[in-house]
């Protein structure tokens, strides 16, 4: 996965909990006194991620939802730009010509 | 595991991401017992019969399943910043059909209006041409009326004189309805005041100088007609008369007081 998307690579370093659980069990393996701490990152880790999540916009609906809504909105203006065309080239009344 | 990653993905996709992400976060739990339990499996260097394996394999999926959701989720934060700017392009123009909606209905006010006051002119037009009367006959007509001495008094009026621009009581005795009124019972000689006057031998005093006291009147002749008016020269027309009525059109003397 890391070979195939090398841009997300420092994305999925912020979004991934790997790293911290592994530090975490290195910690447990040498017995220091670190682990208390390296829960306690894990833990804020973990806050922050959901205050980011609770702060994401447009993740109400589904992606499908989302995506059905967006065609909605293209289509409505597409027709309303239509519309304007239409009703600001009509010529409504027909001036009778000077005979 | 696959039919429960087939599953997983199909109940993820129905779900909002804003569900999903707490979920992946949190299932399992990654509390202290747990990696209590992984590291002294690896200290221990022991077959925990698979289960830490499990365990480990599960985290990773875990973790792999909330960066995929972590990235659809910025996926839609895109696709939510399109929604906006569309639908600010919708209300754009909402705001200018609707301008175009006031102008149309304003437009379409004037125009009745308009049509509606052309109609009411060509009424008018019609009527006037079925009730037609030549410009020479309404002429005449103002002619007759004003040598009357009706709509002005005459130039040589002063206060004290008799005339009146109104029939007077003794024009009205001496007039048709006068003679009516004065049948054959009270008189000299079998004759009527009226009948003095019809044959001429009424006493000057008492004959009004009025214009249209004149020989046809004294003969008993019948008040013209009004369909006949316009054709015949009204009577006790005279020049003086032509003159005063000429005056009298661009006179503006006081109006006459009654002198009773």
């Amino acid at each position: 996965m890391a070979t195939n998307q090398p841009k997300q690579g420092s994305e999925n370093d912020d979004c991934s909990f790997l790293p911290l659980v592994h530090d975490v069990i290195k910690c447990m393996d040498k017995d220091s006194q670190d682990v208390h701490q390296e829960l306690v990152k894990f833990k804020t880790r973990i806050q922050e991620a959901r205050e980011q999540i609770g702060a994401m916009p447009g993740i109400d609906k589904s992606l499908s939802e989302q995506q059905h809504e967006l065609e909605t909105l293209r289509e409505q203006v597409h027709t309303k730009n239509q519309l304007l065309q239409k009703y600001k080239s009509l010529c409504m009344f027909e001036v009778p010509k000077a005979s | 595991m696959a039919v429960r990653l087939s599953l997983a993905s199909t109940w993820r996709a129905a779900r909002p991401s804003k569900e999903m992400l707490p979920h992946t976060m949190t299932d399992p739990p990654p509390n202290r017992e747990l990696i209590e339990m992984l590291a002294l499996s690896r200290s221990q260097k022991l077959p925990q019969g698979g289960e830490d394996t499990q365990i480990l394999e599960l985290l990773v999926q875990r973790d792999r399943e909330f960066q995929e959701l972590m990235r659809v989720a910025q996926e839609q934060g895109k696709v939510h910043q399109e929604m906006q700017v569309l639908e600010k392009e919708v209300e754009k123009r909402d705001c200018d059909i609707q301008q175009l909606q006031k102008q149309l209905k304003e437009a379409e006010h004037i125009l009745a209006t308009a049509v509606y006051q052309a109609k009411e002119k060509l009424k008018s037009i019609d009527k006037a041409r079925k009730g037609s009367i030549s410009s020479e006959e309404i002429i005449k007509y103002a002619h007759r009326i004003s040598a009357s001495n009706a709509v002005c008094a005459p130039l040589n009026w002063v206060p004290g004189d008799p005339r009146r621009p109104y029939p007077t009581d003794l024009e009205m005795r001496s007039g048709m309805l006068g003679h009516m009124s004065n049948l054959p019972t009270n008189g000299v000689n079998g004759h009527l005041p009226g009948d003095a006057l019809a044959a001429g031998r009424l006493p000057d005093v008492l004959t009004p100088q009025y214009p249209w006291q004149s020989s046809d009147v004294s003969v008993g002749m019948l008040p013209p007609h009004h369909g006949n008016d316009f054709g015949l020269e009204p009577p006790g027309h005279n020049k003086e008369n032509e003159d005063d009525v000429e005056a009298m059109s661009t006179d503006s003397s006081s109006s006459s007081s009654d002198s009773d």
